[in-house]
Formats: C-alpha cells, structure tokens, sequence
C-alpha cells in the first residue's frame, strides 16, 4: 500500500483509463456531430423507395437522379449566381468602405472621429429583427428590394460596423511613421491608403473577408424578406421554396440540402485553418 | 496655421468615412430609429396613412397579446437552455480536445463544421432525422424511445429544437474557449501539477478563472444569438404545431409578414425584443466584468 511503485502504476492506469474515456466522449460527439450530414448525403443518393425500407444502409445502386431533379427544380445555376452576386456586391463594398473609415478614424484623434467610432459600434447590439419591418419599407422606396444587386448594397451598411471595429484596432499595430514617411515623400492622402495601408491590412481583410462570406451565404430571413421573386432567388431560398412544394420527397430534398451546402463544405477543407483563427480573432475582438 | 490643419484633417477624416456611414445610416440607422417612430403608430401595410397612438401597441403586445407573451416565456426557457448547456459543452468538448494528440485537429475540424452551414440546411437534415431516421431506428433495434412525436409534440420539439440548435453553436464556442485554454501560461499548470494538484483540481483553480474572459464572452454571444433564434425553429417546426414552439422572432415576422401586416405594432413588439436582449446582455457584461480576475 505505501509502495511508492505500485502508486505511481496506479495513477499511470488511471491517467490511461482518463484518456481512453476522453476519447469516446469524444468520438460520441463527433458521431453526433456528422450523422444528420452522412444521413442527408447517404440517403440523397438512394431513390425513395430504398430510402424507406432501409434508411441506414448504404446505397445498393448510386443513384444521381436526385441531383438530376434537385439541380432542375432548384434552378440551381442561377441560384448560385445570386448568392454569388449578393456576396459579391456585399463583400467588396464592406471592405472597401470599412477598411477605409476603420484607418482614418483610427489615425485621427479627436472627438468627431471617437463620436463616428461610437456610432458604429452602438449598432452591434440591435438584432436584426428590430429593424427589418422597416427596412422593408426603405428598400421598397429606394426600389433596392427585390433585386441582387440591392441585396448586396444593403448587406454593406448591416457589415460595415463589425468590419469597422476590427480594422480600427488592427490600425493601431501598424506605425504611424509609415504614414508620415509616406507623406514627406510626397504620397497623398489616397494613394497612401490604398498603396501602403491597405496591402498590410491584408490579415484582418481575411478574417472580415471569411466571417462577411459565410455570414452572408448561409443569412436566410434577410433575403427572403428582400427576394420576392423567384428569379433572384439565392440557393437557401430555392431550397426553401423547394421543400415547401415537394416536403414528402425527400430524396430530392436531400440532394438540394447537399448542393447547397456542399460549397462551404469544399471551402471549409481548404481554408480550415484561416476559418478557425478567423473566427476565434473576430469573436474575442468583437 | 494649426486651425487650418485640424480642419483639413477632419475634412480627410469625413471623406474616408463618409462611404460607410452613408449605407450605414440608411440601412441601419435610419430603420433603426424609423422602428421606435413606427412603433407609436398603427402604421400597416394596407393603408398608406397612420397614425399616432402613443404606447397602445407596447401595452397590447405585453397584455393582450396571449401568443405574443407566450413566445416571449418559450424563448426565455430556450435561452436558458442554451446558455447553461452549450457552455458547458463547448468548454467539455475544449478541454477534452486540447488534452489530445494527433487527434486534435481531426476532432476541432469536425465539431465545427456545422457552422459552416445554415441553419436552414442543417435544421432540414434533422427534420429527416426526427421524421424519418429515428423511427426506422426505433423500429429496427431495441431503441423504442427513439420512436417519439419529435416535431408534433410541443413538448419533445422544444428538446429538438434545443438538439439542432446545440449542433449548430456548440462548436462555434469550443473554438473560442480552446483559444483561451491555449492562452493559459504553461508554468502555472505546471507549478500545480508539482504541488499535488490532480487535472480536475488543475481545472478547477488555475485554467477556468484564467479563461473567465473567454466565459463573459461565450455567455454574451449565446445570449445574444438565443434571443434572436429563428432559422432552426422555422426549418424545424415553423413554429408549430399551432403556435406551439414560436420564438420571439418568428412571432415578429409573422405578425409584420404573414398574418396581418400590422407593421406598426410588430415594430413595438420588435423594440420590446431590442430592450430585453440590450438589459439582460447588459446585466450579464457588468455581472461578469467585476468578477474577472488579472492573469
């Protein structure tokens, strides 16, 4: 009992035991985790009829037709050409214009620039669902609802806050004397800018880049308020409108779930690296 | 001289922010403030004049309005929910993650996928899960309570919609609190594990008030996104059945967009959603804020 030897062995077992239970609590989640998207995937390649009598196996026959049926029904090429646009407008506008302000608010001191800083910030904490009945009613009267394009522009003045603040405090590790060197050589205001500030930048331009992207992509009240017409449909809202018209038929449901995840998904693989740091400096800054 | 140069830099000043305060003010702030001025009236969508009618939507909404009150104690237990639970997991699942090898990264990449993908994709894959899949189950293994009314029954889709939403945001907040753990300065660990500490102990006393930062933050963003729940509950249930489980949010929408275009009292009850979130993440900075200890 007092042999320090056998302790010592009983504290390894013990650690070891800690691990191995660790690791299925931990395989438990990640099983939880993938199911409902093996599910959707497994059984988007199933007709109906082997979907129902054998929900979990894997599929006798690969069966694309789904895809074929999803792809038509959703108009899937011009939904992804919206979303594309939307992202796009939004996108280029958020960090063009908030890089922008972000700097020069950063690098004048003073009370008009801490007064615009405050105003940005004060909207970070009003949901979205306390201005949308009006906002409906300023889009109507700029004519902006129903189009992409409009989509885009307005999904620049919900961003530029967020995007505002992490410039803002990304400004304050770059040095002041770039700027006045910038100057004595006789750079101007905006070609300092866009020359010498904003390629350095370049970290939180992707991070404001990645959050705006996956935001935007996967918003769904925003544009189904905006799009009425199913020609501008984004791919969330021809999902939507797909699974309201054919709710029983979910072996092309499924596959439409798949297509119009499986972007993200792609691009998830690729850049988790990114996506991850991203997220953790924008969520600890914001 | 000097007056001409402060001038000039706040006219540079106003030329850089002038792009994003103008789609700012018109797409934010103007339906921000139009909102409250709408919300004294009985502005809707069929006749183009309103008028004034000073807190009668305010009053309504919070005592004649049985559907209304009801989503506001729905969401409120919603919250509570989220806030006790996907807490706890996510700092479960970021202790348990750091503590791996090789693993790590496999395990990190795979709880966070789901927010990678909306909410409304992922609540329709598990409303093929609730309908289809676990009664297959059910009735193919020995697995009977599997086999519920998951989205009929008010009370089974509350836990559905608290399943799906957990699935969603879990991941989200591990990544944050495997940041702070990462931030915890090794020689602290390491002087308690010489001093007999064991890794629960550890835990205990030297990793989580070193991470209670990251904690004010977790709870702040969970309260923040709970309150305003609204794709996984209409891709789930729609609300239903009936009216059964609607969040705050859907019953705004529905109010303003499906119902009865009343936009000006959907507006009031839009405010109402503004204070309760602004007071209780309000509370809960402050509350935590005093409470944070210096590394």
């Amino acid at each position: 009992m007092s042999n320090p030897g056998t302790r010592a062995g009983e504290r390894q077992l013990g650690r070891r035991v800690g691990s191995a239970f660790v690791f299925v609590i931990l395989l438990i989640g990640a099983i939880f985790t993938l199911f409902p998207i093996y599910m959707g995937l497994l059984n988007s390649l199933k007709t109906e009829g082997n979907m129902l009598s054998n929900i979990l196996s894997f599929p006798s026959r690969l069966e694309f037709g789904n895809y074929a049926d999803a792809f038509e029904k959703t108009d899937f090429m011009r939904s992804l050409g919206n979303t594309l646009t939307v992202a796009a407008v939004g996108l280029a506008g958020i960090i063009l214009f908030a890089s922008m302000a972000g700097y020069k608010m950063s690098r004048t001191p003073g009370r008009v620039s801490g007064f615009l800083f405050g105003l940005f910030v004060l909207s970070m904490l009003i949901p979205f669902h306390s201005i949308m009945i009006t906002l409906v009613k300023i889009a109507k009267e700029l004519t902006v609802q129903g189009s992409t394009i409009g989509l885009g522009l307005m999904y620049i003045g919900l961003g530029v806050p967020m995007a505002i603040f992490l410039y803002h405090g990304f400004v304050k590790s770059i040095p002041r004397d770039l700027d006045e060197a910038a100057v004595v050589d006789g750079c101007g205001e905006i070609r300092l800018f866009f020359v010498v500030i904003f390629p350095l930048l370049l970290p939180v331009t992707a991070t404001i880049a990645i959050l705006n992207l996956l935001w935007m992509w996967n918003d769904f009240l925003f544009p189904l308020l905006m799009l009425t017409d199913s020609d501008s449909y984004t791919l969330l809202l021809s999902t939507n409108m797909l699974f309201g018209e054919y709710n029983n038929d979910w072996s092309a449901i499924l596959a439409s779930l798949v297509m119009a995840m499986l972007p993200v998904i792609v691009l998830y693989i690729v850049l988790q690296k990114y996506i991850l740091n991203g997220i953790a400096d924008g969520a600890i800054k914001g | 001289m000097q007056w001409t140069k402060k001038r000039k830099q706040t006219i540079t000043l106003l030329a850089f922010v002038f792009p994003a305060l103008l789609f700012y003010a018109v797409f934010m702030l103007a339906p921000a403030f139009g909102g409250i001025g709408y919300s004294l009236t009985d502005w809707n969508g069929l006749n183009p004049t309103y008028h004034w009618v000073g807190f009668a939507n305010y009053t309504e909404a919070l005592t004649d309005d049985p559907y209304f009150i009801k989503s506001i104690w729905f969401t409120l237990r919603f919250v509570a929910f989220m806030v006790v639970l996907q807490n706890a997991l996510a700092l479960l699942l970021a202790v348990f993650v750091e503590s791996r090898g090789r693993s790590k990264v496999w395990f990190r990449t795979i709880f966070f996928m789901p927010n990678m993908i909306s909410m409304i994709i992922g609540g329709f894959m598990w409303l093929f899960i609730f309908t289809k899949v676990l009664s297959y189950i059910a009735e193919h293994s020995g697995f009977g309570f599997l086999d519920q009314s998951w989205i009929g029954d008010p009370d089974f889709s509350f836990y559905a919609i608290i399943i799906v939403s957990l699935w969603g945001g879990v991941g989200f907040l591990m990544v944050i609190y495997i940041a702070a753990i990462q931030g915890v300065p090794q020689p602290l660990k390491e002087a308690a594990a010489i001093d007999g500490a064991n890794t629960f102990q550890t835990f205990r006393n030297i990793t989580l008030p070193m991470i209670y930062p990251a904690l004010t933050i977790g709870i702040f963003l969970t309260l923040n996104s709970s309150f305003k729940a609204f794709d996984a509950v209409y891709a789930l249930t729609g609300g239903g059945p009936g009216r059964a489980t609607q969040v705050i949010a859907l019953n705004i929408f529905e109010e303003a967009f499906s119902f009865n275009s009343r936009y000006g009292y959907a507006s009031a009850k839009a405010m109402i959603l503004f204070l309760i979130v602004f007071l209780i993440t309000i509370v809960q900075l402050r509350f935590m804020k005093n409470r944070e200890v210096e590394a």
